[in-house]
């Protein structure tokens, strides 16, 4: 307990009572305490429990996934091969990956540049042109689907990856407005410097700008690397046959079949759950700080 | 900030002087934005003006022939029983999902502040790992999860003598359930608010705790108008992220499977859904146009009206 | 030397499909399936086709085997054409959007209940030109299933596989609640009612096992017919889902469903069985009986080849033995720049030697993996035939032998959906209607009405 009570103690206070260090500690304050903890213990599992529960279920026999503990009669890993054999799991898992890094790299670079030329240039009209692109963050995409489906139909690219990445070519308005204020954070004078050797405004931005901004662009890299990684509304729209979809795409059609092994086959939908989950949490765990501070700072987007 | 150089007055263009550096530095600008212009252009602007054209016809890609057909299919909106249907259940689940997920957030963010230290990160990477679940993988756990029979959500509340009800199947069920799923990824703004918590200066507490105010007093005059603007933040973009709720649904009731016995039906059918279904299930295209329409000034119209009232509330820094 | 046989037929089948003369489509091979796989199927004009191909709603690559060597025989006899399959089934968005696309399919492998849509979209064409230039016979087909995809007196598709629905009885569970299966009159709807409340188990307001699970909405039309009616006029174009024979079956159904306890409950209890495994509902005592299609026996019979269970047909009011049929077909779709080679894909993959080449593959993969297999059910009775007398041996399985026997006895009394231009939303609209009494509280009498004007708009708005 007296490691909990130095945390409690440092505690900053949220809503207001606090204790002071080194205080003794009367009952009431004691079981609110252990109250407070059981809480958050409580909390804890609620949010981890599902995803427990979701891998758990993957390696059970499937008669046994609805009922007993989270350890099936026997540890069944032989799921796993039989989904990856039934279904081509692995060429979803490398398109899934493909999309995943073009998209996010194309975006990074493309909404560096962009929003370099708010951070740097006065310009005509800056502000206004500015307010467009934040509005563009409100924007449902319903409104642009349809023709963006038969932009991309007319290239002939529906039924390919290109669709699900191409467009980060050209930049997104949140991540544009995110490193804009981290620009907007490097003292101007280092530009100045870099002009003075004569350097052009791309090199300067190449050389001076992105190294120094490297945490911010790792935060769009990350962000979107997940937006990327769970996006199921474009496979569904541009990919038509099974080999072109990415793993959400597969797993809904899993789901859905039951003669590709979903609807009853409830363990392997538990595999498919956990094959397209694993990757994410292992990229959270690598990228965590970023993750959390791009999160942070979204809220301040509302200023 | 000078107007005027050597003593000549220089025009202002959209609120810069227009001088020989700004000209010359204007082809760089337009370099640096190219790839949001053009995009701006293709993939936004001209998609947006696209579809609304399409609104007023009968497009539909498989037919040969497209026609005009005025407010047709606005006049048909109105009649159809699925957009009033869809409507509805959108906006019950916004109404209960965005405040339900806003207090919750709030209250485990509180806890983090209150802990703080390392242990509040490790709190804090609980609460927020389901958000890099995958909306489908989320749909699909869920689907399991909240089986009626024998889900895990049922189990429990049996263990507490409740008889849980059947989340997939029974219509008034279902929609609760739904937002019972949301509420497992509220870490995203649980994240938001601790942030906002940590920003909070410790003095303003220590100055009204000399003056008495309670814990309440605090939290209510200190607490919320300090995390003002990422309370509003949150508001306006999970009413807009609600709003246009797509995949978890459709993964857990709609898709390829067909003639299935399920008494999820209309229960279940939002609106992003049906107007999915009518673009790219059926192929309507002009009438989904027309609903993606109505989609988009409903969204405006609820975020401009959040904007103009939360103007009165919101407390930015600096001001 | 049984098992000799087919290893060696398969070492020839190899060859021959690897030797540089299988190239070569053979059209003198004769023999009512003794040597498939080396030539085009023998009852067939020979086509000179070649050139690309692309055939939608088939997958190879995760194909069992009887997909994958029926486009095996297609290969060996049309080398030179060059097929692409979409590698997923079918699917209405997906094939729209092929349709849509730049990259538009030749070929569809689609359910025979949409025919009727996409002819009405004129997406399709009539098979006539290719059974003038291959002379097949298409009276091979069962007469339900070409019936399925007749619109106007002229054929859309050639009918592939051929399910049938039949009552399957847990004798078990027969036994425990004092039934005797061959006593039982299904005809009788009172006599089934009355075995339900017998049959269904409860462990307080737990269902623990169901007793007659009608199948609906899915089988409703079976229900329909039983009780004199239909839900759909025959050409496919008038909806009768509010007429009092439909109504009635509904009311009936899902009668029997509530007299079992809260329909959402005994929905969400049916969800969490073990359809395709081990511990399946019959193998685990958890249903009474229920209409099902014929394949499911196979996995009755591979995963829990002990269950004790009964065939019976699904019965009308007056005692006639009735089937629900339904499967795929192959069709032509519209504008094709390679008719020839659709054509002989079309005509391939349902010829009378492709099938039994395939149902031999697939006995010598059980035989090679002892596992039972009950058969393949094509739409092809001259296949069937051959098939069931030399390709399945179920003799040390005499539950499931005597099941196949029920299953094919009543082939011949099967109808299926009329080819109707508004079938997705039909089907849509009788579901929701069924549902909305199932779990819905909504009254057979205001839910058929509505699901009917729902149909008939779908109907309507689709048709040419």
């Amino acid at each position: 307990m007296a490691t909990g009570e130095t945390q409690l103690d440092r505690t900053l206070p949220g809503s207001g009572a606090r204790v002071a260090v080194g205080q003794k500690i009367d009952p009431g304050k004691l079981a609110f305490r252990v109250g407070f903890l059981l809480l958050l213990a409580f909390f804890t599992i609620l949010f981890l429990y599902p995803l427990v529960w979701l891998l758990s279920a993957s390696l059970k026999p499937g008669s046994e996934v609805f009922s007993g503990g989270l350890i099936g009669s026997s540890l069944m890993w032989s799921n796993y091969p039989k989904l990856i054999s039934d279904q081509p799991v692995l060429q979803w898992t490398w398109n899934s990956v493909l999309v995943t890094v073009l998209a996010s790299s194309t975006v990074t670079i493309s909404s560096a540049l962009v929003a370099f030329a708010f951070a740097y240039f006065r310009f005509p009209f800056r502000g206004l042109v500015f307010g467009l692109v934040l509005a563009g963050m409100m924007l449902p995409g319903a409104v642009t689907m349809i023709p963006n489906y038969l932009i991309w139909d007319y290239l002939g690219w529906t039924n390919t990856l290109v669709p699900l990445w191409a467009g980060n070519l050209f930049a997104s308005p949140f991540y544009i407005f995110m490193l804009r204020q981290f620009f907007l954070g490097l003292p101007r004078e280092l530009f100045d410097a870099a002009r003075v050797d004569g350097a052009n405004y791309l090199r300067m931005w190449w050389s001076v700008a992105l190294p120094l901004t490297r945490a911010a662009l790792i935060v769009v890299f990350v962000f979107e690397l997940k937006v990327a990684w769970t996006d199921l509304v474009k496979p569904l729209i541009f990919l038509r046959d099974l080999p072109t979809f990415t793993l959400p795409a597969g797993l809904k059609a899993i789901v859905d079949n039951p003669s590709i092994g979903g609807e009853k086959h409830f363990e392997l939908l538990a595999v498919g759950g956990v094959i397209v989950t694993l990757p994410m949490v292992i990229v959270f765990f690598l990228a965590q700080r970023y993750f959390i501070e791009g999160i942070a700072t979204t809220g301040s987007t509302g200023r | 900030m000078t107007a005027g150089i050597q003593g000549r007055e220089v025009r202002v263009i959209g609120g810069v002087p227009w001088t020989r550096n700004t000209r010359q530095d204007l082809k760089w600008v337009l370099l640096f934005l190219s790839p949001w212009i053009i995009g701006f252009i293709v993939l936004t602007a001209g998609p947006m003006l696209w579809t609304l054209y399409l609104s007023f016809t009968n497009y539909n890609p498989i037919r040969p022939v497209t026609n005009f057909v005025g407010i047709e299919n606005y006049a048909r909106m109105l009649k159809d029983p699925h957009v009033l249907n869809s409507l509805y259940n959108t906006i019950f689940y916004t109404v209960l999902h965005v405040p339900l997920s806003m207090g919750i957030a709030l209250l485990l963010a509180l806890m983090l502040n209150r802990i703080g230290g390392r242990s509040a990160g490790f709190f804090r990477t609980a609460f927020y790992i389901p958000n890099v679940t995958p909306a489908v993988a989320v749909g699909t756990l869920f689907l399991l999860l909240l089986n009626g029979n024998s889900g895990v959500i049922n189990g429990v509340l049996g263990f507490f003598g409740i008889d849980g009800p059947s989340w997939l199947n029974d219509p008034t069920w279902v929609k609760p359930g739904i937002i019972i799923m949301s509420l497992w990824t509220v870490g995203n703004t649980v994240v938001i608010y601790f942030a906002a918590l940590k920003n909070v200066p410790l003095e303003m507490y220590e100055a009204a705790r000399i003056d008495g105010a309670s814990a309440w007093d605090q939290f209510r005059n200190i607490t919320v108008p300090m995390i003002s603007g990422a309370l509003f933040f949150t508001f306006v973009i999970n009413t807009i992220a609600s709003l246009q709720l797509f995949t978890e649904v459709y993964t857990m009731f709609f898709g390829a499977q067909q003639g299935q016995s399920s008494g999820a039906g209309d229960a279940a059918e939002f609106y992003v859904i049906y107007l999915f279904h009518e673009a790219f299930e059926v192929f309507r295209m002009g009438y989904a146009s027309a609903l993606a329409w109505l989609l988009f000034a409903v969204i405006l119209v609820i975020t401009v009206v959040q904007i103009r009232v939360s103007r009165r509330f919101v407390y930015y820094e600096g001001e | 030397m049984r098992r000799a046989v087919p290893i060696l037929v398969s070492m020839v089948l190899l060859l021959a499909a690897c030797g540089p003369n299988a190239a070569t489509p053979n059209p003198t091979t004769a023999g009512g399936g003794s040597q498939p796989a080396s030539g085009p199927p023998a009852s067939l004009e020979p086509l000179k086709a070649e050139g690309k191909l692309f055939a939608y709603g088939f997958a190879y690559k995760t194909g069992d085997i009887i997909a994958q060597t029926r486009a095996d025989v297609f290969k060996d006899a049309y080398p030179d054409v060059d097929v692409t399959w979409s590698e997923s089934g079918f699917e209405d968005q997906k094939f729209l959007t092929a349709l849509a696309s730049s990259d538009k399919p030749d070929v569809v492998n689609m359910p025979r209940n949409k025919i009727g849509t996409y002819v009405a979209q004129g997406v399709l064409d009539p098979i006539s030109d290719c059974v003038g230039k291959t002379g097949f016979d298409t009276n091979v087909f069962y007469e339900a299933a070409r019936n399925d995809v007749t619109v106007d007196g002229q054929m859309y598709a050639f009918p592939e596989f051929y399910n049938t629905r039949n009552w399957i009885i847990n004798n078990k569970a027969f036994e425990d609640a004092g039934i005797d299966p061959d006593s039982l009159d299904f005809s009788d709807w009172d006599a089934i009612a009355a075995a339900n409340e017998k049959l269904v188990k409860k462990n307080g307001d737990k269902i623990t096992r169901i007793g007659i699970d009608p199948k609906i909405p899915e089988f409703l039309p079976l229900w329909v017919k039983a009780n004199g009616g239909a839900v759909m006029s025959d050409d496919g174009l008038t909806s009768q889902l509010d007429s009092q024979e439909t109504i009635d079956a509904v009311k009936y159904t899902t009668d029997l469903v509530k007299a079992q306890g809260d329909p959402t409950k005994w929905l969400d209890f049916r969800n969490t069985w073990d359809f395709f495994g081990g511990k399946n509902q019959v193998a685990s005592n958890q249903i009474g009986a229920w209409p099902m299609e014929q394949w499911y026996l196979n996995v009755l019979a591979q995963n829990s080849p002990d269950v004790d269970i009964t065939v019976k047909p699904f019965l009308t009011k007056d005692g006639q033995p009735i089937t629900l049929e339904d499967g795929n077909s192959w069709a032509i779709v519209s504008g094709t720049d390679n008719p020839d080679a659709a054509c002989a894909l079309v005509t391939t993959m349902v010829a009378t030697d492709t099938w039994v080449a395939a149902a031999k593959a697939r006995q010598e993969d059980a035989e090679k993996n002892n596992k039972p297999q009950t058969g393949v059910y094509s739409g092809n009775q001259e296949a069937d035939q051959i098939i069931f007398d030399k390709y399945v041996d179920l003799s040390d399985m005499p539950v499931f032998e005597a099941a196949v026997k029920a299953v094919l006895d009543n082939q011949a009394n099967a109808f299926g959906w009329p080819p109707s231009p508004g079938a997705a939303g039909f089907q849509t609209a009788m579901t929701d209607g069924v549902n909305r009494v199932l779990s819905g509280g909504a009254t057979p009498e205001d839910s058929m009405s509505r699901a009917n004007q729902e149909a008939q708009d779908a109907i309507d708005s689709n048709a040419p």
